[in-house]
């Protein structure tokens, strides 16, 4: 299926986002609700980009969970004062763990469309904690494995994938392990991948002011008497939860919010701004039910062809790649399915280190979803601000040696809804 | 327009099926290739009319995931060893099913096998199951899942 261009040009020209971390560890931001939360990373976006709110004319809210996560049904209604946007249109949109991409591909659709000329996207999700219900926004209370294991089936269909129990069954390991045997790799090839991948990404989240953790698994290793990381990364205090992903490969729950503002490229010139304008080159979309055979793949597949036919652009143009990876495989299948890595390679890469921030084929420079901490619904806007920052030079400790221009984001989630997009500097 | 009496509920169909060993797809009236589990609409052509086929229960296993404690289910363990598994059905549709294989060295051997170009059979094996209406409740929902076991176990 061939996907149009957008009627007219469409640029990122300001974002914005919390530190993604558990609000409730630090006195900081303890207390801080979803208002809070999205209120402050839509204003400094607003504000990077070098507006006032009065100027949003539109606004997107993307929350993964706001039934259980945010005691809420309508939460656009709810932060929409946060911001001083009250009475303006938005709606909210929710899609698991692909929100993030969601809002992009969305609130570029209203400013090409015409229909809009200044629109924010944000999304937040206080996914470390559960409110209080009946009290204010402010009281948190602990979010313990049991309560939140029974909501994860339900990105699942409800008339056969959950009930069959397939969806849940394969949906971590099934691409990592065809690209196994298509390969001909071990067990411990893969492992030493996915702890290569790990090595990578923690050292960058580490560097990220904004990131989750304060040490590299070098120093975790130390502090348990241990040698070295690898010593520690295939030890039983980081198991196999899955047959191929150790607990270091799978998502680390934590708070955050993110945002975004978009307006016509024309405008953005027009207009002038002290830092790059970014343009949104366009998107590539599938969704396949969770039990659908090799459903991350032939999604990956499917929006990877749209997004290459829409652009114009060719595999060598992506500076840099980001990936929802929240489980770790998909950094290695889908920078090769993608067209990053050649194809068999990627495990070597990740092996090398030549995926980290400083190496020559980066992936995920904030961390990504395990180290950098995934606020689920926000996470994939968290990914757009990184990209942005990096391609504006802006990325302090964890700048790429060459300023990327091009950057190819690898969205996916809730069970799985896949986004392939495409955003370049504008020159 | 559909009426009321040109509709009927495909999913319950479906599991009733499963509860009498019956296996119930919707075959597409203009490509002939199958749903199943099934659907209303077909996902092979986008033609907008299906209808009810029966199926064997007999297929093929194309795919193969080992569970750990992360992806593992404490009823499924009880019955026997497993995993998950894409089942290509003899009529033709691919979907993916839980499928126990006997023994756990069985389990563990079956992603070399499929790399060596094995074809593995499989059957439908209906488990039954059962949830409480509503939490804490003693009134039981019993329906069954159908899962599919290898036919070396049956042999």
């Amino acid at each position: 299926m061939k996907v149009g261009k957008h009627a007219r040009s469409v640029s990122i020209v300001g974002v914005g986002c919390t530190p993604f971390t558990n609000f409730e560890d630090h006195p900081e931001t303890k207390g801080m609700s979803e208002g809070d939360a999205f209120g402050y990373a839509a204003l400094e976006a607003i504000v990077d980009a070098g507006l006032e709110p009065r100027d949003i004319q539109y606004f997107y809210h993307g929350a993964a969970n706001p039934f259980m996560i945010g005691d809420s049904l309508t939460p656009n209604m709810q932060v929409a004062d946060w911001f001083g946007v009250r009475g303006i249109g938005s709606v909210h949109h929710s899609e698991a763990c692909c929100t993030g991409y969601v809002a992009l591909q969305e609130a570029a659709m209203a400013v090409a469309s015409g229909e809009f000329d200044i629109v924010l996207s944000g999304a937040v999700d206080l996914a470390a904690s559960l409110p209080v219900v009946g009290a204010p926004g402010s009281f948190r209370r602990e979010f313990p494995l049991e309560e939140m294991l029974p909501s994860i089936p339900m990105v699942y269909d409800r008339a056969y994938g959950r009930p069959l129990d397939s969806a849940f069954g394969i949906s971590f390991d099934n691409w990592i392990n065809e690209y196994r045997w298509t390969y001909g790799l071990s067990d411990t090839d893969v492992d030493n991948a996915l702890n290569g991948m790990a090595k990578s990404l923690r050292r960058a989240a580490v560097l990220n002011p904004l990131g989750f953790y304060d040490e590299d698994f070098d120093q975790v290793a130390a502090a348990n008497g241990m040698a070295s990381a690898d010593e520690f990364l295939t030890s039983m205090f980081n198991p196999k939860v899955t047959q191929y992903l150790r607990v270091t490969g799978f998502e680390t729950k934590c708070d955050g919010a993110a945002a975004m503002v978009l307006m016509p490229t024309e405008m953005a010139v027009a207009r002038g701004l002290d830092h790059k304008i970014i343009e949104v080159l366009g998107t590539g979309s599938a969704a396949y039910e969770g039990a659908t055979l090799a459903n991350e793949k032939s999604g990956t597949v499917r929006a990877t062809a749209q997004a290459y036919e829409l652009t114009g652009i060719s595999p060598d143009e992506i500076d840099l790649f980001m990936v929802n990876d929240f489980f770790m495989a998909g950094d290695i299948v889908a920078a090769e399915e993608c067209g990053y890595i050649p194809r068999g390679e990627a495990w070597k890469y990740a092996i090398e280190g030549r995926c980290a921030f400083d190496g020559d084929k980066p992936i995920n420079t904030n961390g990504g979803r395990c180290n950098f901490g995934h606020a689920h619904g926000a996470s994939g806007i968290a990914d757009i601000v990184e990209a942005v920052k990096q391609m504006r030079g802006e990325a302090g400790a964890t700048q790429m040696k060459k300023v990327p221009r091009t950057t190819m984001f690898r969205g996916f989630g809730g069970g799985q809804n896949v986004r392939v997009q495409v955003i370049r500097t504008h020159e | 327009m559909p009426l009321l009496k040109d509709m009927e509920p495909i999913v319950k169909k479906f599991y009733d099926g499963v509860a009498e060993g019956r296996y119930w797809g919707r075959r597409c009236k203009e490509c002939g290739a199958i749903e199943f589990p099934p659907h209303l609409g077909c996902n092979t052509c986008g033609y907008h009319e299906t209808e009810w086929v029966e199926l064997s229960g007999h297929g093929t296993l194309r795919s193969f995931v080992i569970p750990g404690i992360q992806n593992d289910k404490p009823y499924l363990k009880a019955i026997g060893a497993y995993g998950y598994g894409a089942v290509e059905l003899d009529e033709g549709p691919i979907y993916t099913f839980v499928v126990f294989g006997g023994k756990k060295k069985v389990v563990k051997g079956l992603q070399q096998r499929l790399a060596d170009g094995e074809a593995i059979g499989v059957h439908a094996k209906p488990i039954a199951r059962e949830v409480p209406l509503k939490s804490g409740s003693d009134e039981m929902v019993p329906w069954s899942e159908l899962c599919f076991e290898l036919d070396e176990v049956a042999e």
